[in-house]
């Protein structure tokens, strides 16, 4: 009985590992998205006080979509300590410097620029997070003739230069 | 016998000091330093904790309310159900369960959980409210 | 105000070796009645042992019940459990109906409680009879076969209609609805 009780324990806090592909997600959202992993709230054995989060890797964080012109505006402050010590550095650049960055110490939470994961991590993954928004296709991805049978509102003229 | 004199605006302090004082210490007996020692700075201290005590029993049943919501969402979010559509269904059934007992539902019997979304699922269908997702 | 103003060791409800199911031990072993042959405060002890303590000794063969007369002392009751634990209580001025009720208390109870406070007021060995929810119970088969990342598994289940997609839809319409004219023409 308490060998069975014993694994059953085990059962009910197995930490699942998800997998969430971060292309042309707006990370704001998949914040809340991810959260919700992270801190176990999607279990109903959740309680503040126990230990019942989930990994999560999140994967392509290189290819995140800022919505608007959050990458010119937004603007992350640090400051080292010492006098005239503050920097101010805009999110694109910031995101060039390191796409895997974190706020705070998340230990459960793993980010990767692209789809290189160890497969020491890759093997526990049992689950995948589904995206909030569906990816876009891009025009180079689209084929010539598929270009052409593009339904067009207006003819440009032939003089008429695109930018 | 009437007294008309200043005795009747004498406040009584009421019993003994020791026992009054005694009273109070009983209830800092688990602080440290002046605060069990001193009575002056006790019965500050003990006024706070009585008070705190007071707001306490408010809040936590509100955190107790908080909790069970947030462990009924998730369970319903398994079966592709929200939380409000999820109490709606139920109501619309006369299924009267608290939010605790839901919540213990959906931890420790988790099949039956799975009926009663089901029911709230096919009541809100029959009744052709559309689900949100 | 917290708990630990309380001194108490909180505590589950338990039962000493399933005592109770098949068969019942007493768990009071020994009873000890300490009381003054000559002070008013043990009239009452005096009382009970005058004339109930017979019928008690001849109720429960399984405690041993012991008289200790002492001198200008307070009675006491002191009790001995099978696990050990002692608990006394001090009946000064009780009656002989209270004595009993004290003893019956004694008798019926599996230990000393005092000094614990009870968690819950219940308390069940099996408390889930479908099995307590796991991360597995719900779980899709299919994804046991899956291979991550997916692409299928990552795309959105519902999303609402883009304004291009609204525009091919219409374009589409016109062209059948311009196609079908031209038959019937």
């Amino acid at each position: 009985m308490a060998a069975l009780k014993r694994v059953q324990q085990w059962a009910t806090f197995a930490r699942i590992w998800h997998v969430f592909d971060a292309s042309w997600q707006n990370p704001f959202e998949s914040a809340e998205l991810l959260k919700k992993y992270l801190m176990g709230l999607h279990k109903p054995i959740y309680h503040p006080m126990n230990d019942c989060g989930d990994h999560v890797i999140v994967i392509n964080s290189l290819d995140i979509a800022l919505p608007g012109d959050e990458w010119k505006k937004r603007v992350y402050f640090h400051h080292t300590g010492y006098p005239g010590g503050a920097t101010w550095t805009l999110a694109w650049d910031l995101h060039k410097k390191d796409p895997t960055l974190r706020r705070y110490t998340m230990e459960r939470l793993h980010i990767f620029p692209d789809l290189n994961v160890p497969q020491s991590l890759m093997k526990n993954v049992s689950n995948q997070i589904r995206q909030i928004r569906p990816v876009p296709k891009r025009l180079d991805a689209y084929s010539e003739k598929e270009v052409k049978e593009f339904p067009k509102i207006i003819d440009l003229p032939k003089d008429y230069i695109l930018r | 016998m009437v007294f008309t004199t200043a005795i009747n605006c004498i406040r009584a302090r009421g019993p003994d000091e020791f026992w009054r004082k005694r009273q109070i210490f009983r209830l800092a007996a688990h602080y440290l330093g002046r605060r069990r020692n001193c009575y002056s700075v006790t019965i500050k201290i003990v006024h706070r904790a009585l008070v705190y005590a007071t707001k306490g029993r408010h809040l936590r049943k509100e955190d107790m309310k908080s909790l069970h919501e947030t462990r009924i969402t998730a369970g319903c979010e398994q079966h592709n159900i929200t939380f409000k559509d999820f109490k709606e269904g139920l109501a619309r059934c006369d299924i009267l369960l608290n939010r605790r007992s839901l919540a213990d539902l959906a931890a420790w019997e988790p099949y039956s959980f799975k009926a009663l979304t089901d029911i709230a699922k096919q009541r809100l269908d029959d009744d052709g409210l559309s689900r949100s997702k | 105000m917290s708990n630990r103003h309380l001194f108490l060791v909180p505590k589950f409800i338990t039962t000493p070796s399933q005592n109770g199911v098949g068969r019942y031990v007493c768990q009071l072993q020994r009873v000890v009645l300490k009381f003054c042959k000559n002070n008013g405060g043990s009239r009452g002890m005096r009382e009970f042992i005058e004339h109930d303590l017979i019928n008690y000794t001849k109720d429960n063969p399984g405690t041993v019940v012991y008289l200790k007369p002492r001198r200008h002392r307070g009675p006491v009751i002191c009790a001995e459990y099978l696990n050990g634990e002692k608990q006394s209580i001090f009946c000064n001025n009780f009656s002989c109906e209270e004595i009993a009720k004290w003893l019956n208390l004694l008798l019926t109870q599996s230990g000393n409680h005092e000094g614990t406070r009870l968690r819950k007021m219940w308390h069940t060995e099996n408390p889930s009879v479908q099995g307590p929810w796991t991360p597995y119970t719900f779980r899709d088969p299919t994804l046991n076969l899956a291979k991550f990342p997916n692409v299928d598994l990552s795309t959105p289940l519902s999303c609402p209609k883009t304004a291009t997609e609204h525009l091919l839809e219409l374009f589409e319409k016109q062209k059948n609805e311009k196609f079908e004219n031209e038959k019937l023409d």
